[in-house]
């Protein structure tokens, strides 16, 4: 693969994966956790705190 | 801090739409960060987790054991009962296991905050709240 090949292969991964908007989604699961506002909600915010 | 003031903004914009879960990774080097989860766990016990979760924010960085009594004295709670919760085998069971979930997910600093399992770091500001709900309500319909 010639220089301009390989350049061009890397733009093309990289706006790619720009384009496509893919964040990865990670699996976090609630268990029994402090929660608020229904379980059926359409999004569900977790977040990871220290009180200090 | 800040985080916690913009999220009572945007639970209350996006009322019913969006729910908040709470892992508690607090640094062991830190002082009272132990206690502090503890006690609003203890609070949890008497139905009043948010109460006190919010007082915790409102009233840092004053989270000695004395200052967290007083809290519970002043959301009304029973004391005796307060006392028992926070040295309970389950609350502290609980934080252990998110904090190995906290490791397990490369949470590496507080807040960090999963959106529908989008990850971000840091204080967020209601802008950044705001672009990132909406997409997800959008993909949701």
């Amino acid at each position: 693969m010639d220089r301009r090949t390989l350049i061009f292969v890397i733009a093309f991964l990289v706006m790619g994966t720009a384009a496509s908007g893919a964040q990865k989604r990670y699996d976090v699961p609630i268990g029994d956790s402090p929660q608020r506002g229904p379980a059926n909600a359409p999004v569900t915010i977790v977040e990871f705190l220290d009180y200090q | 801090m800040e985080v916690s003031s913009t999220l009572k903004k945007v639970m209350t914009s996006y009322d019913g739409k969006v729910r908040l879960v709470i892992k508690n990774v607090p640094y062991g080097y830190r002082q009272y960060s132990v206690a502090s989860a503890l006690a609003a766990l203890a609070a949890g016990d008497q139905g009043k987790y948010w109460e006190m979760h919010d007082l915790l924010f409102a009233r840092w960085p004053q989270l000695d054991p004395e200052s967290l009594v007083r809290y519970a004295r002043e959301l009304g709670l029973d004391l005796e009962r307060f006392k028992q919760s926070m040295d309970s085998k389950r609350h502290k069971d609980s934080i252990e296991r998110d904090l190995k979930l906290g490791d397990e997910l490369h949470v590496y600093a507080t807040p960090t905050l999963f959106i529908n399992g989008r990850k971000f770091v840091g204080e967020m500001r209601y802008r950044e709240f705001e672009k990132v709900i909406e997409e997800e309500l959008k993909a949701s319909r």
